[in-house]
């Protein structure tokens, strides 16, 4: 190695960085804004093992826009969005943030799929005074305490997840006892202490099993839980692990109903054939967050436009990928704040007028509600009776009693 | 606890331990044939088994072929990649530098080759399984409830590590691997062709990583990241020894068996720890694993 | 001539703030954070010849550490720093005490495990880490000043980044480097000259761990949120990737593959779809052409150049 490396190398560094950090264009009023543009700076799962969680909601948001730029835009101004890749991962996450914001100069961020990633922004966020409203991620840890500045959970909140399950489990089907299974990551911790909520209101007996979400085999936990004789088994995982439960479910006997959280119910055609026989359905439910069934009447509309605005993508399979709808009430609630704020917008007013959005997305479950100090836009839930073919759509709409406590 | 549920659970516990256990006593023997002979870690064994489960799920469910076709296939095919990647790519860098630390980076450059390209297939994401060719009915032994698909897994694993003993042990190929393992100049030196040698080693360890991922995607299901299932191949291999096929076995049976009591009997959430815990408390107890032999310092 | 490569690039680090955007700062500060890790594995690696796979939960200590200091007892950073790294130190030492009676690849897999253990200890651990919620990093205070923004950090993080290089310069020329290089090249020579083979790899295995900690407390100074997931095995093998690539034994390859890694994987962002495929390519490829590292593959090639 030669001995002058250091110094070639540093200077080489130093000029990468001389090279990125050129300042792009200058701005006349709010950062982002001109008389003919908006900018957005989106950011979300585009690589890597998370992608799916996140890749086509981005792009339901996308299509989104493109329909308000067809239809002339928002108050005469287009909408330009700046896509980032945020990998899932903190630091990516963090750095694709500040990108958008402080290279890009964007006006609002409308990103964050995995909710842990996206509370490694909140402090730069509230500090900045930047407008964040995410796409799909749950987020909880960054809307309680609520900020001035984050908006989320337009999926869902997962503490009404859990408390929703709960109370379905507890009011439809009379459970006493539930055993309970949750992952041991954020979600899992927010999904519990939302079922403990309604737990107790309804005097449940809930056992618990948390597993991690890249279990090989769960034995284990399901003869735990078999074990203590529930009226119901709640699962509260992810598809995978999901799957796995139910079958074993199936191959010891258990015939209790099964009901499955939101997060595990990604592709139920695959699912039956995952857990191999239409017998392990029989008693079985599931939570949904959409208006209706997935390719329900109600929500066709925005498979449709997928395909006229992807049509390559629509082509690939899996896609579009499950979540994409979830999409749409974010950018909804961006485009409906973003008029409400008038022809002359800055970042506090489109803030004041996001939290006085109350709306019906036509996509999700319940209505899209914020308030002085409610920042997670859906806390509904629908149940469906799934049998391997058919899906039969519970009456009634479910939520949890859980509320912050400041 | 009652006595009575212990019983229960220590019964359920071992047979469902032996169960993946011989999937991870696959996976362990892989790793270790590649260690034996070329001390190269391979960080993409993992992934060799997630693309010959995808190679196998193409096969079976998209092209609707026919299981005797289908399964000889997805062996080959892994058999082939994994041999051409040590012909083609290490042999090269070996050349290059010889520094392991380098053989065990581009294995590493394959595990993301390997993941990146299924994912662009766009069957990555949603987890999958082929149709189960063995029932799921279950059978009860003792206490303890195994399905027939269980016992199935067990016995092809079984069968594939005796039959791999058996070309290990008794045929002039297997002598000629282990003569490489022990000292490469020479078995060089008495004829063996080293290159052809190491390429065989790393077909065939594709080829048990592929038997491994179709016998462990219905207890697992298939995603582009299933390859992680390999740390307990790791695992295994590092609690028997990491340079002993038996101890790989062996191994295998402990860690699965284990993963299952500490699930049942301490907690659900430690079940991921409790292969690293049996990994440090072996290393501590027994530096060299149970069967590996004593300690040896390289010699200059 | 070196010198002024020196300065230059000095130079270019100290302006850097004042001629560009806070992601760039943010950037810099997080490549200087990966430089310093990088020096640690380089110290074990590069300079021991001995296998740690656990410089992840070193840095994750380290962050905890620091964390802690700050909201449980307040201290100054400096104080703070100083406590993350000897903290990771001693528990170094401890895990070196057991796993260090094994060599190659088993070291690798007692650390390895080990990493995996503590990212199951850093979960589950609530009341310091967060647990699953992960754990708001507060400000840290210099002199009674809060540091907020990475504009403010970095001058900071460059004066550590530049110290521990110099420290890693020192150690390098010392008996102790010599000592080090002597166990890597043959434990039974150094042995026979005289070398306390088992102290020198402790030692080593320590300061890597003491460099990964510093690191954990620079992140805690810029960074203000850290999560479990970002501190498993994923990222020790960015590092290792990182010194690899860069070149294996040399300390300038050890911070040139921090910051060149770490800028291919910033651009790379922008190939989302291909980006795994890329990384893997790159990484085979450098491993089969430029096995000494990028800086040596430069350095040969223009001599060749300048001899043709």
């Amino acid at each position: 190695m030669s001995k002058r490396a250091p110094g070639r190398l540093s200077a080489l560094a130093a000029a990468c960085f001389a090279v990125m950090s050129l300042p792009v264009a200058g701005f006349a009023q709010e950062p982002g804004l001109t008389d003919k543009t908006i900018k957005i700076g989106m950011f979300a799962p585009l690589s890597g093992p998370n992608m799916a969680y996140g890749f086509d909601v981005a792009n339901a948001a996308r299509m989104y826009y493109d329909k308000i730029n067809k239809e002339g835009g928002i108050n005469g101004r287009k909408i330009e969005v700046v896509l980032e890749d945020d990998r899932c991962n903190a630091n990516d996450l963090v750095a694709a943030v500040k990108k958008l914001v402080e290279r890009d100069q964007v006006f609002l961020l409308n990103g964050g799929s995995c909710s842990a990633a996206v509370v490694a922004a909140k402090d730069y966020v509230v500090r900045s005074k930047i407008p964040l409203i995410m796409l799909n991620a749950s987020g909880d840890g960054a809307l309680y305490p609520p900020t001035d500045y984050i908006f989320g959970a337009f999926s869902i909140s997962q503490y009404a997840v859990g408390g929703a399950i709960v109370d379905f489990a507890a009011k439809t089907l009379g459970a006493k006892k539930i055993a309970y299974i949750n992952h041991d990551d954020a979600y899992g911790v927010w999904n519990l202490e939302g079922s403990k909520a309604d737990a107790e209101a309804h005097k449940v007996d809930l056992q618990v099993e948390s597993i991690s979400p890249t279990i090989t085999d769960v034995t284990a936990p399901f003869f735990k839980l078999r074990a203590v004789n529930p009226d119901a088994l709640a699962i509260v995982t992810y598809a995978r692990p999901a799957a796995l439960l139910i079958k074993k479910a199936y191959e010891l006997g258990f015939n209790k109903p099964i009901i499955l959280s939101v997060a595990g119910t990604a592709n139920l055609s695959q699912l039956a054939e995952n857990v191999g026989s239409k017998d392990a359905l029989k008693n079985f439910y599931v939570q949904d967050v959409l208006a209706d069934l997935p390719g329900g009447p109600k929500i066709k509309w925005v498979y449709d436009m997928y395909k006229e605005a992807y049509p390559d993508l629509a082509a690939k399979p899996d896609h579009p990928q499950a979540y994409m709808p979830y999409g749409i009430p974010s950018a909804m609630s961006i485009v409906n704040a973003l008029k409400d704020a008038g022809p002359q917008p800055t970042r506090e007013k489109v803030l004041e007028a996001l939290k006085k959005q109350h709306f019906d997305s036509g996509v999700m479950a319940g209505p899209v509600v914020f308030g002085p100090q409610e920042r997670a836009a859906n806390k509904s839930t629908i149940f469906i009776k799934f049998d391997g073919t058919n899906q039969v759509l519970q009456p009634g709409v479910y939520t949890s009693r859980w509320q912050f406590k400041g | 606890m009652d006595l009575q549920l212990a019983l229960l659970f220590l019964q359920q516990g071992v047979a469902s331990g032996l169960v993946v256990g011989s999937v991870y006593a696959l996976l362990a023997l892989a790793i270790v044939i590649i260690f034996r002979t070329s001390e190269v870690p391979n960080f993409a064994q993992g992934e060799m088994l997630m693309a010959a489960g995808y190679v196998a799920l193409y096969l079976f469910v998209f092209r609707a072929m026919p299981v005797w076709a289908a399964i000889p296939m997805t062996i080959v095919v892994a058999f082939a990649g994994a041999a051409l990647f040590r012909r083609v790519v290490l042999t090269q860098v070996a050349h290059a530098s010889g520094s392991p630390v380098n053989l065990v980076i581009a294995t590493l450059g394959l595990s993301y080759v390997l993941k990146g390209l299924v994912r662009q297939t766009g069957f990555g994401d949603t987890p999958r399984s082929f149709p189960a060719l063995v029932s799921t009915d279950s059978i009860m032994i003792g206490q303890a409830s195994v399905t027939r698909l269980d016992l199935a897994i067990l016995g092809t694993a079984v069968i594939v590590m005796a039959a791999f003993f058996w070309m290990f042990g008794y045929t002039k190929l297997g002598r000629a691997m282990r003569s490489v393992g022990m000292n490469p100049k020479a078995a060089q030196l008495v004829g063996v062709n080293l290159n052809r040698i190491h390429t065989t080693i790393w077909g065939l360890s594709g080829a048990i990583s592929a038997i491994a991922a179709l016998l462990i995607s219905p207890k697992l299901l298939m995603t582009a990241d299933m390859g992680s299932v390999v740390t307990l191949g790791f695992a295994a291999a590092i609690v028997g020894g990491f340079a002993s096929l038996p101890g790989a076995v062996v191994g295998g049976f402990i860690i699965g068996i284990v993963e299952q009591l500490v699930g049942l009997f301490v907690s659900s959430r430690a079940i991921t720890l409790a292969p690293f815990l049996a990994i440090m408390l072996v290393l501590i107890l027994r530096p060299q694993g149970l069967f590996g032999g004593r300690v040896v310092i390289k010699k200059v | 001539m070196r010198i002024l490569g020196l300065l230059a690039a000095l130079a270019g680090l100290i302006v850097l703030p004042l001629v560009s955007t806070g992601y760039v700062v943010y950037l810099a500060n997080l490549l200087l954070t990966f430089t310093v890790l990088c020096l640690g594995m380089h110290i074990v690696i590069g300079e021991a010849g001995q296998f740690s796979l656990a410089q992840a939960a070193f840095f994750g200590i380290g962050i905890y550490t620091s964390g802690l200091a700050n909201t449980a007892f307040g201290w100054p950073f400096p104080l703070s720093v100083l406590a993350s790294g000897l903290v990771a130190a001693l528990v170094g030492l401890c895990i070196g005490t057991l796993a260090l009676r094994m060599r190659d690849i088993y070291l690798a897999l007692a650390t390895f495990a080990f990493g995996e253990a503590m990212q199951w200890v850093f979960l589950s651990w609530t009341s310091v880490t967060g647990g699953p919620n992960g754990l708001r990093i507060p400000p840290a205070t210099l002199f009674g000043l809060e540091i907020v923004s990475d504009r403010q950090a970095y001058p900071v993080v460059l004066a550590i980044t530049l110290l521990m290089i110099w420290a890693t310069v020192l150690i390098a020329r010392s008996r102790l480097g010599r000592a080090f290089r002597a166990v890597r090249e043959s434990e039974v020579a150094a042995l026979a000259m005289g070398v306390p083979v088992r102290t020198t790899k402790l030692v080593a295995f320590a300061l890597s761990a003491f460099f990964a900690g510093v690191a954990g407390a620079m992140f805690a100074i810029y960074s203000t949120y850290i999560h479990p997931d970002s501190l498993g095995f994923q990222t020790t093998i960015l590092v290792l990737t990182m010194v690899v690539v860069g070149g294996l034994g040399s300390i300038s390859g050890a911070i040139g593959g921090a910051i060149v890694f770490g800028l291919i994987s910033e651009l790379l962002r922008q190939a989302p779809s291909y980006q795994e495929i890329i990384y893997g390519l790159i990484l085979i490829i450098f491993m089969m052409f430029a096995p000494r590292g990028l800086f040596a593959f430069i350095g040969d090639n223009l001599k060749r150049f300048a001899r043709a």
